[in-house]
This record gives C-alpha cells, structure tokens and sequence, in this order.
C-alpha cells in the first residue's frame, strides 16, 4: 500500500528535530545554525526570502554559517541573490543548484561563480514566473521567510514591505513544506495578520528589522535636461494620442523624469484625469506631487519603499491599505496587474539592437530579469479591451477585421543615445548574446523581446515599431533615433524621411517640442527635500538622499 | 504648479553672476576667448576649460561696482589649479588698488591633485589676497551654496571673508567627508551618511555656530539681496576683531568640545528640538538661527 503522507510525515519529522532547539515556535536565537542543521536535510529544496527590496538577512547569514558537511548540495529556488551570504552557500557547498528571478548587487559575482562551475544553474526566471513554478515543479520543502512582527502563536505582520512572502508561504506550507520566518519583534498583539499561523512553523525573534534596500528613489537633483526632453516627447508624443490610464513604470530616471512633469507639463497640456491615473507601481517618492496635485487615483504596489510609510498609511484613497492603515504590497498580484490590467510599460535599457531586443546585462554581469519582462511583454492571454490596446493593436496590424484583431500592450524603451560613462544606447549585438554563448545557455538573457516592443524613445525622437511593415523598416527606424552613435549614423536618409512622413519616426519638432524647454524649471520637485515638503513632511527620505 | 525660482544649487558659475549683478553690467576679465588653460592638465590627458574654472571680472550690483569671481563647480569640482588660482588672486590685488569690494561666489572642493603645488601656493596667494585687501578696507564677500561645496583651501579663504552667505546647500570645512572617513575609520565618520555630513558641515550648522553669517533660501535672489546687504555693512579688520575672534574660538572649544553631534551643540545653544532643524524651511530656521546662533566677530 502506497503512503499518501510521506511529505507530510517529513515535515512533522523537521519539527520535532527543530523543536529541540526552540521553545514552541521560538527558536532560540543562540542556537539558530543548530536549528536550521537539525530541519534541513541535504539535497532540500529551500526558498529563502529576498527580493529587490526586503531580505531575511538573519536566516541568510544563519544558512552561511551551516556546516556543509552536514548539509550540503541544497537547491536554492528565490526570487533574489542579493546578500553576500546568497552565494557564500554555494562557494561553501551548502548549496548546489540555483533557481532564480534578480541578483543586481551580486551580478558580477554570480558570473563568476557560474562560469566557474560553482553553481548549477536551472533557469533565470520573471519574478512571476518563479513564482508559478513554486505551485507547480519548484515547490520548497523548506522556507525562510521575513516579516516585521510575530505573536505568540505565530501570526504574522509583514507590514509595507509585504511583497513576496504570502505567495511563498502558500506554496511551502499548503505544499507541505515547513515555513520558518525571521521577525524583528514578537507582540502580544500584532497590527493586522497577513500570514495566518497555522501556516508558520517556527519564528526567530532577530532583535531588528529585516534589511530593505530602497531600490525605487531617484533624486530629482541628478536629473538631467535630456531626461527631461525624453519625457516630455513621451508624454506627448505617447500617453496622449494613445490616452494612457493604466500603466506601470520602470525604475530609471527618465521615466522618474515623466513622473514630475505630470504637474506641471502634462498640466499645461490639460492631460491631467486623461492619463496616468492608475498604476501599478512601487510607491516612487517622484511620484508624490502627482498625487498631491489630484493626478493619480489609484496605484498597487509590488514592494513599499523606505521612508514612504507615513505617507502611504496617509493616502489610502490611493493606497492599498490594511485594517492598521498600512500599505499591503503583494509582489505576485502586483505583476499579474502589470502583466494583465496595464496598457502601458515604459522604462529605460542598457542596450537595445537592430531588431529592437533590449538587454540590462553587460558583459560578465548577470543582473537577472526581476518583474521587467513581465510588465514588459504583451500579454497574449487578454481579452478585455481598451483605448490604447486597441489603438496599438490596430496599428501593429490594420488589415484584420477589427473584432478578430488582438489589441497590443503599449511597450516602450526610454532613454539617451549615450548612457552612463557614454556607452552607446544602441548595439549591433547585444552584450547578452555574447553571455550566453560563454555560459553555453539555451536562451540569451534579454529583458524585453522585439516582437514586444512597441515604441523607442531617445533624444533624437520617437521610433512606432508598430506602423513598420517589414525588418527593413523596423531597422532603419530604429536607426532613426539613434542618434550619433555607430548604429544612428548608419541611417539610410531617404527612407528615413518617408518613415517620418509616415509618423514611424517622429522628432521633437514634429511633436511641437523645442528642446530648448526642457530644463529643470519644468520639474515639480528639484530635489528630494522638495519631494519631502511636497507630502507635507510625511516622506522621510533615508539619510544617505539627504543633503540637509 | 510652477516652479520657476533660480536655484544657486544648480546654477553654472556663469549663471550665478548673471543672476548676482546689475543687467548688462558684468565684463570679464582674461575670459575663455584668451584660452589661459592650465599648463599641467594635459600631461595627464586630462580635459581643459578656457577659464579654467572660474570666471572672473567687475559688474554692478544695485549700482555699485564690484569685482566678481565665480568658480565653476562642474570643472573638475571646482578645484584650484596655477591658472585659476592666479585670476581670483589677481582681482584680489586689483580691489585692494582701487579700493573695490569683492564678490566671490565660491564652488570647490579644494586644490587640484594634478597641479597640486601650483594651487596651494594659490590658495596662499588668494589668503594674503583678501586679508590685505580687507585690511585696506576692501570688503570680501564669499557665497556657498553650489553642489562641490567649499572644501580644502576654499574653506581656508571662505574663513578669511568679511561676510559669508550660505545656503542648506551648502557645505563649509576644511577636510572633506571621505578623506575623513579614509583616514579616521567609518566609525569617526560616515561619509556616505548624508544627512549626517550636512549635519556636520552644511549651511545650517555653519551659520549657527557661527562659521557663516548669514542664511538665505537656496534662490539665485536671495543670494543676490543677501550680497547687497553685506555689501552695505562697514568694513572692518585690524587687531582688535582678531583678538575677539580668538577669544570666542577659545569659549567655543570649552562650550561644545565635548559635544559628538551638531545636535549636541544645537541643544547646548538652547534650541529645544535640535532634531527638527534639518527639515527646517529656510525663512523659519533662519529667523530661528538669529535667537540661538553664535556670532562670528567678522572672522572665522
């Protein structure tokens, strides 16, 4: 007779190995690398909690200082390898194979260790896709998770930075698997339960906060002129004839840029109720004039950002919101909104190529792909319609009957001809390619996909990859706006021409924009102190934006 | 929503004196159509500017004729190199000839390592400089409140001015946070802790332990009417003002010396919630600033 409970069997087995070393659900904290040695068994498949934003840094560190004789060849499946104990484990042995989505701060690291055979590497995942592979072949047998407070019984606050813990905890705990999280604090009384304690297992009382990186601050102050051009031309040259509503932003500073010009450009242009008025977003501290001026009606946040929590718990019109009056993020649903209910992404690259793929990954980096891709992709499985879907849709494709025609996600690339330290914007082969030939991949890291992008924007002007009709055209279009880089000045100029008079190409003078107009006057807040006064002092910036 | 205010932060040295002077009223002297570049950059393939990062020259403010300098803090951080220091020392000896006040509007963070004894042989100069003009009766106003600060040799001539005006922008010391942290540990001093630095060195804490004189918004303007006001106060240097300088100096270690933050010393000078001036706005601190502040006896 087959056992139909061996999962959880083993599970009950984990915790009265790890109950040795805790009191109920508290772990001793003295005894933390006991505790994690006594539950976890070699070859387990563990998900330890980090992302872009929040990390359990004190189970990370506790996982580093296992003995790898005793716990060895684990398979790491997480959305971030952020912290430097993320990849000691696999130096040390601890760990073996590697299922991921981000790993920015540790890029460099990791190509290293994967060219050196130090890791086994399974896939490079979307956030959203990671997430799905944990309720389907990536299930963890064990999870370590971040919240900011517990209870006595293991009820858990995650607070602001909510973010992926609820859709880790689903998978694990329902899936069988054991849930232990890392807490700063444990309460009588918690402000509100996100994580029900029938599904944790053991809590740490870590003594302080988990760490938070705040990933989504741009200081206005280092913003600059061609930032701001590259944002006006988006905003008339893109949000208004498509009319977009709902949408989500990357993470750079020319879409930070598009941000503070809502107020104060887009006002002038009577936009304001037309476009930006719901979101999917981090709450971008750029944002906060646009809301203060009535712009903005609603955004879902994937993540919280450090120093935004008053204002947020002081906005719940906008905000999504707990019984506490905090923000509840939640990573999973925040993707799906981005990937399903968004018209529009915009965001900036490192490098886009002649069929207009685009790539964040430059040579012996692997930064991974985090939500980009995602909000970045036209989702093939929507059916509802609306303005601008529609409006792509029957440009990228005019001749099918209208009500048989897929509308399209408006999917655009922002940025200078020239980037940081004058890289060219623009490559014959993308960076990426060359990654995956040395790492002998399957398939190039590439963030966004030609056959999604739908429009590029620099200086120079606009490129509509949607009005061209063949790779001829899409290339010279993207030449178009390429500027003075080797991929711009090899433009053929008649073609060019016609592609303007066909409004594929569009530069800022067609669009009515003088260059000259863009400065820094145009921006509603010059520096993070004018975003602070903006929500009235309820933003408190993190020291290191201050510069008062 | 507008927000059309010039901010002196942000402004280039040559806007900053546009803003400063009467209309149409500012020549330069020895300006970047001379191309008196520095000697020494080249050899280490480095780039130059025609004015070598400061402008220079006489204009008008409300009517009356000044010397101006401006040094361009996005060249190289504003530092002094032979050429750049040799046009603010030559005004220098120009107002003290014919008896005109000076207007510096410094952006630096001190000397250039490339040409590094040319400029601290500048920067002693430029001292000698303004010390003898002011002796004649030349007043030397200094500004601060641009993105480099005023740091190394800046800080040392900033201290020799008869009136400082600084912004919470602006940032006034001798050694500059990372040379701090370089030498001293993270623990004495966290460069990359903004907040902290601005604490210890910004516009705020300066004025109000008496390292600068007077606080203005960060508004091309307010520098402007502020430089006109110091520009009308009497003229005023000899031994006298130097002894009662010293004599505070002195008060000042055995007041806040055992202090470890400027909120320490902010507290010791009576303000109740020291921890509420950083996101103070500019006219309340300022008015704030007149009650509880230390005064400078027209040195530093």
């Amino acid at each position: 007779m087959r056992q139909w409970n061996t999962r959880k069997a083993l599970r009950e087995e984990r915790i009265a190995a790890g109950g040795v070393f805790a009191n109920a659900k508290a772990i001793d904290p003295k005894h933390l690398v006991d505790f994690l040695e006594a539950v976890l068994r070699p070859g387990d498949r563990v998900c330890i909690e980090g992302d872009n934003q929040k990390q359990a840094d004190v189970l990370a560190r506790g996982l580093a200082d296992m003995d790898p004789a005793r716990i060895h060849d684990l398979h790491m499946v997480q959305s971030g390898v952020v912290l430097p104990e993320h990849l000691d484990i696999f130096d040390s042995g601890i760990a073996k194979r590697l299922d991921f989505s981000y790993s920015g701060p540790q890029s460099a690291r990791i190509a290293r260790m994967l060219f050196g055979g130090k890791i086994e590497l399974g896939a490079i995942h979307t956030y959203l896709e990671l997430f799905a592979r944990y309720f389907v072949d990536l299930t963890p047998q064990v999870a370590l998770i971040a919240a900011v407070s517990a209870d006595r019984h293991g009820n858990l606050y995650t607070g602001p930075n909510t973010e992926d813990t609820p859709t880790v905890v689903e998978a694990t705990s329902f899936g069988s698997g054991l849930v232990i999280a890392q807490v700063g604090e444990i309460v009588d009384t918690l402000p509100r339960v996100d994580i029900p304690g029938d599904q944790v297992h053991f809590v740490l009382d870590a003594g302080r906060p988990f760490y938070v990186e705040p990933l989504f601050t741009r200081d206005p102050a280092a913003m600059t002129e061609t930032q701001i051009l590259t944002a006006m031309m988006a905003i008339k040259g893109l949000y208004e004839p498509y009319g977009v509503r709902r949408l989500n932003h990357g993470i750079g500073f020319n879409t930070a840029a598009i941000e503070l010009l809502l107020p104060t450009y887009g006002e002038k242009l009577g936009l304001k109720g037309k476009i930006c008025t719901h979101w999917a977003l981090n709450p971008h501290p750029t944002l906060i004039p646009a809301i203060e001026a009535g712009w903005v009606e609603q955004v879902h946040c994937f993540g919280s950002e450090v120093g935004m929590e008053d204002y947020l718990a002081a906005r719940p019109d906008i905000f999504f919101t707990g019984p506490d009056g905090s923000l509840r993020s939640n990573r999973a649903f925040s993707q799906t909104a981005g990937l399903y209910a968004c018209d529009m992404f915009i965001g900036s690259t490192l490098q886009i190529d002649l069929s207009g793929h685009s790539s964040t990954i430059t040579a012996n980096r692997i930064a991974g792909f985090g939500g980009a891709p995602n909000m970045g992709s036209d989702a093939r499985g929507r059916r509802h319609p609306s303005a601008p879907w529609l409006q792509a849709g029957a440009e990228a494709d005019p001749d099918t009957p209208a009500p048989l025609r897929r509308g399209r996600k408006l999917v655009v690339q922002i940025g200078e001809t020239f980037g940081e330290g004058n890289a060219p914007l623009f490559v014959e082969k993308l960076s990426a390619l060359e990654l995956a030939e040395k790492l002998d991949l399957d398939l190039a890291p590439v963030m966004v996909y030609a056959d999604d992008t739908t429009h590029i924007v620099t200086e120079e002007g606009i490129a509509n990859l949607l009005l061209c009709r063949n790779a001829d055209e899409r290339e010279q279009a993207i030449r178009g706006v390429a500027g003075f880089t080797e991929i711009g000045r090899g433009r053929d100029k008649t073609m060019l021409e016609r592609l303007r008079a066909r409004k594929i190409i569009q530069r800022p003078e067609d669009l009515g924009i003088d260059p000259l107009d863009a400065n820094r006057n145009m921006l509603a807040a010059r520096s993070i102190k004018d975003l602070m006064l903006a929500s009235g002092g309820l933003y408190r910036p993190p020291s290191r934006f201050r510069n008062w | 929503m507008s927000n059309t205010r010039q901010s002196w932060y942000e402004a280039g040295a040559r806007e900053r004196i546009a803003a400063l002077v009467d209309p149409a009223s500012f020549a330069e002297f020895i300006g970047p159509e001379r191309r008196e570049i520095s000697p020494h950059l080249s050899i280490f393939d480095l780039p130059t500017q025609f004015d070598d990062g400061i402008v220079v020259g006489c204009g008008a403010i409300g009517g009356t004729p000044v010397f101006v300098a401006a040094q361009e803090g996005r060249f190289m951080g504003g530092a002094v190199g032979e050429v750049h220091g040799a046009k603010l020392t030559g005004l220098l000896r120009a107002a003290k000839a014919v008896a005109r006040d000076v207007v510096i509007a410094f952006d630096t963070g001190g000397v250039r390592l490339q040409e590094a004894n040319a400029g601290e042989i500048a920067i002693a100069e430029i001292m000698r400089g303004v010390v003898e003009a002011r002796m004649a009766g030349v007043r030397v106003v200094g500004l601060i409140g641009g993105r480099a600060g005023c740091y190394g040799g800046g800080g040392l001539i900033a201290g020799c001015c008869s009136t400082l005006i600084v912004s919470e922008q602006g940032r006034i010391s001798v050694t500059g946070p990372e040379v701090i942290e370089t030498n001293k540990g993270v623990e004495e001093f966290d460069s990359r802790d903004r907040s902290f630095v601005w604490r210890t060195m910004g516009g705020k804490h300066r004025t109000l332990i008496g390292g600068a004189d007077v606080f203005v918004e960060d508004d091309t303007m307010a520098f402007r009417d502020a430089t006109r006001a110091a520009l009308a106060r009497a003229p005023k240097l000899d031994g006298n003002t130097l002894a009662a300088e010293q004599a505070r100096l002195e008060r000042r270690i055995t007041r806040f010396g055992e202090a470890s933050d400027a909120t320490d010393i902010w507290q010791l000078l009576g303000i109740d919630d020291p921890w509420a001036i950083p996101d103070m706005p500019a006219t309340g601190f300022a008015t704030l600033a007149d009650t509880y502040r230390e005064r400078a006896d027209d040195a530093r």
